[in-house]
């Protein structure tokens, strides 16, 4: 098997999209992904395309493959049948809009040696497409293409390692102790459930407590209503705890603080998205909401101010999965078919590459605003997301540019650790942002 | 002792024996065993008998019940029994227990007594793992599930703050741990004898919860403390010189919790211990320049730092300052934990330190006090908690 040969041959040629950006695709993308961005969304003439579905207009089968068709025989040929996707570098060099039809030219970039991964051994394979379009339902022609964007895609075609070897999801027997729950405090834990972090306010002089009790220590009084908590604050004192280091809490040390809200009441919570030394008495934090597992819920705080985006949180259903791989035109059964999935070494479907892609960029945008124009995603993918997790979303701003260019630096965790890190280069209008 | 007016015990009840087992890490006996033989100790100490006994008072996290004690020791009948609730901060406040019921008659000699299997049994540092939906589990609960499970993390987060405030490192809780361990290494009692450190090997150790060190935490022990009290004429006629219990108090603060007390005020001191110092200066009618030597509880080097602020033996955020150069040491500023506290000596939920303190009233401590006649005791900190200002009689 001579895998080099293949280095710098042409994976597609003379590729077309099969459809024209269509606003159909659209609506079903911004559906899967949760993305109620109004620019795509606008009218046919105003409406741009979601710049992570760039892949997704160039799906199916069009031009010649016969290259990479037979590097993908003579990988499973050899055993290594699996293929997951590792990395996704987009470039966008203008939005796609409606009745644009996209043309788009492949290679391959490269095959790596044979390298052991954690999800087994095999060999990464690297394509690059650049992608051009014309507007055809104006009467542009396919000489009136100009570039959109290009496409850096890595895969890992791999025998999937003993199912020993693969990191497992929590040990039941290694759980975080419970929340204590009776009939005093378990309007809090309704609240975190509904994702509300409350407080309770007393109905006679105003003061805002937490923890809960049936009374209020300023004056006495029984009579109280809860109140959500706005999510902002700031660390009023924090602690790094190295021992003991119970299963639960992860191998590495970790973060507790005790932040104090906006609303004056204080609460003691893991601070995540950032290591403990960089967590410092004072810093601004912004609450979000940690699936430690399928039974506990915890509101957690991420360092927050102008550099960092505000925590988003993603259920990971099958119907996100299944609808973003069929949105993003992935039929390959890992993404939808259990039986199938499991068949191939995965504990049941998982997220796809294009639909993480998606959501970084629906995460940035949903925080830029609908005029901020996305110039670059790149990505790679840690653990799975598998249904029932819970994807929480943080980034910072890494890159002040000149013309309101920022370089984003995001991060998305699940319950088994990084699901995806990634940069987003994004250029924010005026003040926005 | 009243919040608002001083009480009349003062002077009316004193410290007549105390008696403990060997401190260790594994004693191979029960605790109520331990209990009945340090009970044995303390009497033996005075000179009575378990036939004078006629009150027993006790913490409530003790496993070792008043009447069972009793039943094992050869005590009879018991007019008086009580027990003191939050942990270490109940040990002074057995003595005050005891102090009340001798001065209104309710019992002649009462014994209070602490004793566990600390290290060898069910230990403190291993951490919490659930709570019943009581009041007080509810209380502890809200800090479990995000991981401060240990007394040392809920210590932590209030030695951050004090740091922030002040501008310290947490190598200034340094200046508690060296000066408890040099007193140690005179006290053949003591588990850490004969092994002083210094500063280095403070800042050496290992984070357990940043920024408490290995070094600024107590040690777990097995073992049994006693102590006997009865009435100042009666105590005249006894073996040893009284020590008298010129004051004593209890202190709870607004919003107080035991141990998480995060949600109040701005977490730089212990006003628990404010309300006990408050009630011990106006009892005793003596003050911090009064003090010869204190035992200030120390299961975590940041809070003692705290109460010699709490106590006015310097202005808050100056402890540290007060503490370094030996000022913690025998022959510094104020002498403290001069049988190698709960960091040297033994963890016995601060009753050592009480022994400490007649020993020093005495004039037959390891690393005495020149002519000693004021003594400061404190309790557990971080929870509710209790002093005692011990005083020579005469």
């Amino acid at each position: 098997m001579n895998l080099e040969a293949y280095q710098g041959l042409p994976s597609t040629v003379g590729g077309v999209g099969l459809d024209l950006v269509n606003a159909p695709m659209i609506r079903h993308w911004c559906e899967a992904m949760g993305d109620a961005n109004p620019a795509y969304a606008a009218a046919p003439a105003a409406a741009i395309a979601p710049p992570a579905m760039l892949q997704a207009w160039t799906m199916g089968p069009s031009g010649r493959r016969a290259h990479f068709d037979a590097l993908m025989r003579d990988l499973d040929a050899a055993g290594y049948a699996s293929v997951v996707a590792t990395d996704c570098e987009q470039q966008y060099a203008r939005p796609l809009r409606i009745g644009e039809r996209v043309l788009f030219d492949s290679d391959i970039e490269s095959v790596s040696e044979r390298k052991r991964t954690a999800l087994g051994t095999g060999y990464f394979i690297t394509t690059r497409t650049d992608v051009r379009a014309y507007d055809e339902a104006a009467g542009e022609k396919p000489d009136d293409a100009t570039p959109v964007g290009s496409h850096r895609f890595r895969i890992l075609k791999f025998t999937p390692a003993e199912r020993r070897e693969r990191p497992q999801a929590v040990d039941a027997g290694s759980l975080r102790p419970r929340p204590v729950v009776n009939r005093d405090n378990a309007g809090y834990w309704d609240g975190v459930a509904a994702g509300e972090l409350r407080f309770q306010r007393c109905d006679d002089c105003a003061t805002a407590r937490f923890p809960w009790l049936p009374g209020c220590n300023a004056c006495g009084s029984d009579r109280w209503h809860p109140e959500p908590a706005s999510g902002d604050g700031e660390v009023y004192s924090k602690v790094v705890v190295h021992h003991p280091l119970p299963p639960a809490f992860g191998a590495k040390p970790y973060t507790v603080a005790l932040v104090e809200l906006a609303e004056g009441v204080r609460i003691v919570a893991n601070v995540v998205g950032a290591e403990p030394e960089a967590v410092g008495i004072g810093m601004p934090v912004r609450l979000g909401f940690q699936r430690c597992d399928d039974d506990l819920l915890l509101p957690v705080f991420h360092p927050a101010g102008p550099d960092r985006l505000p925590p988003l949180r993603v259920p990971v259903t099958r119907t996100l999965i299944v609808a973003g791989a069929i949105a993003s035109r992935d039929y390959q059964e890992v993404h939808h078919d259990a039986e199938l999935a499991r068949a191939k070494g995965a504990p049941d479907i998982f997220m796809n590459i294009l639909t993480t892609n998606g959501l970084v960029g629906r995460y940035v945008t949903d925080w830029t605003g609908p005029d901020a124009r996305v110039e670059s995603i790149a990505i790679r993918l840690g653990v799975p997301a598998y249904p029932g997790d819970e994807l929480q979303f943080s980034g910072e701003v890494s890159e002040r540019g000149e013309g309101g260019r920022l370089v984003l630096a995001i991060r998305g965790t699940g319950r088994l650790g990084v699901h995806v890190s990634g940069t987003v280069k994004v250029r924010v209008k005026g003040a926005s942002a | 002792m009243s919040l608002q007016r001083a009480d009349t015990l003062g002077g009316r009840a004193a410290v007549v024996g105390i008696g403990a087992t060997e401190f260790s890490k594994d004693s191979g006996r029960s605790e109520l065993k331990l209990a009945v033989e340090a009970v044995h100790a303390a009497l033996d100490d005075a000179g009575l008998a378990p036939g004078d006994v006629d009150g027993l008072v006790t913490f409530t996290m003790d496993t070792s019940p008043e009447i069972t004690v009793a039943q094992a020791a050869g005590i009879g009948e018991l007019s008086f029994f009580s027990r003191v609730h939050y942990g270490g901060g109940a040990a002074c406040a057995t003595v005050q227990q005891a102090a009340m019921a001798v001065a209104t008659g309710v019992a002649e000699v009462v014994v209070c007594y602490r004793a566990f299997n600390e290290r060898s049994g069910h230990r403190f540092g291993s951490g919490l793992q659930a709570r019943q939906p009581s009041a007080e589990g509810v209380a502890m609960g809200w800090t479990m599930p995000p991981g401060l499970l240990t007394p040392a993390s809920w210590v932590a987060l209030h030695a951050a703050r004090y740091l922030h405030t002040y501008g310290l490192s947490p190598d200034v809780f340094g200046h508690v741990a060296v000066a408890d361990r040099r007193h140690a290494a005179a006290n053949p009692a003591a588990y850490f004898y004969q092994r002083p450190i210094t500063l280095a090997d403070h800042a050496a150790s290992r984070w357990i919860v940043e920024p408490l060190r290995l070094l600024d935490c107590c040690q777990e022990t097995d073992g049994g403390q006693a102590v006997v009290v009865t009435s100042v004429e009666r105590a005249r006629d006894l073996r040893h010189a009284p020590a008298v219990i010129a004051a004593a108090a209890q202190g709870a603060g607004r919003a107080q919790e035991a141990m998480t007390s995060f949600y109040r005020d701005d977490l730089t001191g212990l006003p628990e211990l404010g309300v006990v110092a408050r009630q011990l200066w106006r009892g005793s009618g003596l003050g911090p320049a009064d003090v010869d030597t204190a035992v200030l509880y120390d299961h975590f080097t940041p809070f003692v730092l705290m109460q010699l602020e709490e106590f006015g033996f310097c202005a808050r955020g100056e402890a540290a300052a007060f503490a370094a150069d030996g000022g913690l040491e025998l022959g510094g500023r104020l002498p403290v934990n001069t049988h190698g506290g709960q960091l040297g000596e033994a963890y016995l939920h601060g009753m050592n330190g009480i022994a400490e303190a007649v020993r020093q009233l005495r004039g037959n401590s390891v690393n005495q006090v020149p002519d000693a006649r004021t003594v400061l005791v404190t309790a557990g900190t971080g929870v509710p908690t209790s002093g005692l200002v011990l005083t020579a009689d005469g």
